[in-house]
C-alpha cells in the first residue's frame, strides 16, 4: 500500500465497520439453544440484527438473500482494487464445488444442476456449458477457469496470486486463509472419495498447486487409501496434525467441524489488523458460518435432538 | 386340534412385547438418519441436500416381498431390487436344450441394480450422508419386521376372539 494510503483507506473502503457488530454473540446463541420450538427461535432472532426479516419464514434462503443484499452494498460502493477482490469472492459461489468437479470428470450438463447455485453467482439461465461461458462468464474473472476446466482449486490459486501480488496486510491475511481453504477441500474430498469410482489419476488433477501441501503432501494424499493414511500425511503439518488429533474429542467433533472451527478463528483474527480487504472476505465467511449455526440449531429443535444442539461453532 | 380352550391357549400373545421392542428399535435408526441428514446439510449447504437434487426418474432400491406362512399368515421381507427370491428363479422360457452345443435360447438377464441415490448429491458426498442412508436402510428392514409382527398379532387376536365365542357357545346353559 502506498505511503499515507492508510489515511484514505477508511474513506474509500471503510464502510464495513459496524457490520461486524451484526454477528450473533455468545449470549444470542445461549438464548437460541434454549428455545423449545421454531417459533421461539424466530422470536429470539427478531431481537438480533436479523430483526423481522425472518418473521414470516425461517429458511436458509432468506438468510442468504439478506447476506447477498449486504454484499451488493459493498460491491456498489467499492473502488478498485477492492472491486476485483469482491468479484473474486463471488467466483466461488458461481459454481458449486462438487458440480465443478463432476463437470470436469463427467461433462455433466449445466441444465442438470437447477436451482442449486448461490444467489451471489447465478448460473441458472444457461443450458449448456458453452452457453454458460458465452453468456455470463466470458467477461468475468472466472472465464479463464472455464476455458480449460472448471476447478475450485484453479480459482483459489488465481485468487491467491491476486492477493499475493497486491501485497501488504491483505496478502499477509488472505494468503494463509486461501491456503487453508484449498487444503481443507483437499483433505475432505480425499476422504469423501473413498469408495467412489474416482481413480487416483483423476484425483490428482483436482489437487491445488499452491499451499504447504504442494507437492509432496498432495502426492502422499493421492496414494492414501484410508483415513489413517490421510492422518499420517497431516501429521507432517503442524496445523493439520492438531486438527486431526482433535477429531472425536469433546462433543464428538468431526474433521469438518474442526476445519470450520479453525477457519472461524482465522477469519475472526482478520479483524485485528487494519487497512486491508480481508475483512470483507472474513465477514462473509463468518456470516455463512452463522447461517450454518442457526440452521443446525433449528434442525436440532425440530428433530428434538437436544443432546447435539450445542455442536454449533461459536464465532464471537 | 384340541378343544377350543386348549386351542385358545396356543394363540401367541407374546408378540405385543416383540412389536413394542421392534417399534422402539425402529425409532433409533430413523432418528439417527434424520440427524445425519442435518449434518450433511451442515457440511454441504442446506440447498445441496434436498428435493432439488432428486433425480427426475427414481427407481426403488428395495422391494417388499410378501409370502404366506402355513396358517395363512402374511410375512413381509425387504429385498434389494434386482435380486430375485428363490421362488421367482426359474427358466424364463420353455426351450429344448441340447446336450451339446450352445443353448438356442438366451439365458434370462438379471435386472440391473438401480443407481445409488447418493449419486444425486455429487460424487464426493460426506460421510454423514452415507450414514443417513445406512440408518434409513436399517429402518426399512425393521419396518418390514414390524409389519409382519403386527400381522401376526392381528391374526392371533382374531383367532382368540373366534375361539372365545366358540367357548361361550359350548358352555353349559348357553343354549
Amino acid at each position: 500500500m502506498l505511503e499515507g494510503a492508510e489515511l484514505y483507506f477508511r474513506v474509500d473502503h471503510g464502510y464495513l465497520e459496524g457490520c461486524k457488530a451484526s454477528l450473533l454473540t455468545q449470549q444470542d446463541y445461549i438464548n437460541l439453544v434454549q428455545c423449545e420450538t421454531l417459533e421461539d427461535l424466530k422470536i429470539h432472532l427478531q431481537t438480533t440484527d436479523y430483526g423481522n426479516s425472518l418473521a414470516n419464514q425461517t429458511n436458509p434462503l432468506t438468510m442468504r438473500k439478506r447476506l447477498c443484499g449486504e454484499f451488493e452494498y459493498f460491491q456498489n460502493h467499492s473502488l478498485e482494487p477492492l472491486s476485483t477482490f469482491l468479484t473474486y469472492m463471488t467466483c466461488s459461489y458461481m459454481i458449486d464445488y462438487d458440480s465443478a468437479d463432476e463437470w470436469c470428470l463427467q461433462t455433466k450438463s449445466v441444465k442438470e444442476i437447477p436451482g442449486t447455485c448461490h444467489p451471489l453467482g447465478p448460473v441458472n439461465i444457461a443450458e449448456t456449458s458453452s452457453d454458460l461461458f458465452n453468456a455470463i462468464l466470458v467477461e468475468t474473472p472466472l472465464a479463464p477457469f472455464f476455458q480449460d476446466c472448471m476447478s475450485e482449486n484453479s480459482y483459489l490459486e488465481t485468487f491467491y496470486k491476486f492477493c499475493k501480488n497486491h501485497g501488504d496486510v491483505t496478502a499477509e491475511v488472505m494468503c494463509p486463509v486461501l491456503e487453508f481453504e484449498a487444503n481443507r477441500h483437499t483433505f475432505i474430498n480425499t476422504i469423501n472419495s473413498f469408495g467412489t469410482e474416482l481413480s487416483k489419476e483423476d484425483w490428482e488433477t483436482l489437487y491445488p498447486s499452491f499451499s504447504k501441501l504442494y507437492p509432496e503432501g498432495l502426492w502422499l494424499l493421492a496414494q492414501a487409501e484410508d483415513f489413517d493414511q490421510i492422518k499420517s500425511v497431516a501429521d507432517h503439518y503442524g496445523v493439520y496434525k492438531a486438527l486431526f488429533e482433535a477429531v472425536g474429542g469433546s462433543g464428538g467433533k468431526t474433521l469438518e467441524d474442526e476445519f470450520y472451527e479453525h477457519e472461524v478463528q482465522m477469519n475472526v483474527l482478520a479483524f485485528n489488523r487494519q487497512f486491508h480487504y480481508s475483512v470483507f472476505y472474513a465477514y462473509v465467511k463468518l456470516k455463512e458460518q452463522e447461517k450454518r449455526n442457526i440452521v443446525w440449531i433449528a434442525e436440532c429443535i425440530s428433530q428434538r435432538h437436544r443432546m447435539k444442539i450445542n455442536s454449533y461453532i461459536p464465532i464471537l | 386340534m384340541g378343544t377350543p380352550l386348549e386351542r385358545s391357549s396356543r394363540v401367541p400373545i407374546g408378540c405385543p412385547d416383540k412389536l413394542g421392542g421392534a417399534t422402539r428399535k425402529k425409532v433409533a435408526p430413523d432418528s439417527n438418519g434424520w440427524l445425519s441428514l442435518a449434518k450433511a446439510r451442515y457440511a454441504m449447504g442446506a440447498k445441496s441436500v434436498g428435493p432439488l437434487q432428486y433425480a427426475s426418474h427414481m427407481e426403488p432400491q428395495v422391494c417388499l416381498h410378501t409370502s404366506e406362512a402355513q396358517e395363512g399368515l402374511q410375512k413381509f421381507k425387504v429385498v434389494r431390487a434386482g435380486v430375485h427370491t428363490p421362488e421367482e428363479v426359474g427358466p424364463g422360457e420353455a426351450a429344448l436344450r441340447r446336450r451339446k452345443g450352445p443353448a438356442k435360447t438366451p439365458e434370462p438377464q438379471s435386472s440391473e441394480a438401480p443407481q445409488d441415490p447418493l449419486n444425486w448429491f455429487g460424487i464426493l458426498v460426506p460421510h454423514s450422508l452415507r450414514q443417513a442412508q445406512a440408518s434409513f436402510r436399517d429402518g426399512l428392514q425393521l419396518a418390514a419386521d414390524i409389519a409382519s409382527l403386527q400381522n401376526r398379532i392381528d391374526w392371533g387376536r382374531n383367532q382368540l376372539r373366534e375361539l372365545q365365542e366358540k367357548l361361550k357357545q359350548l358352555e353349559p346353559g348357553a343354549a
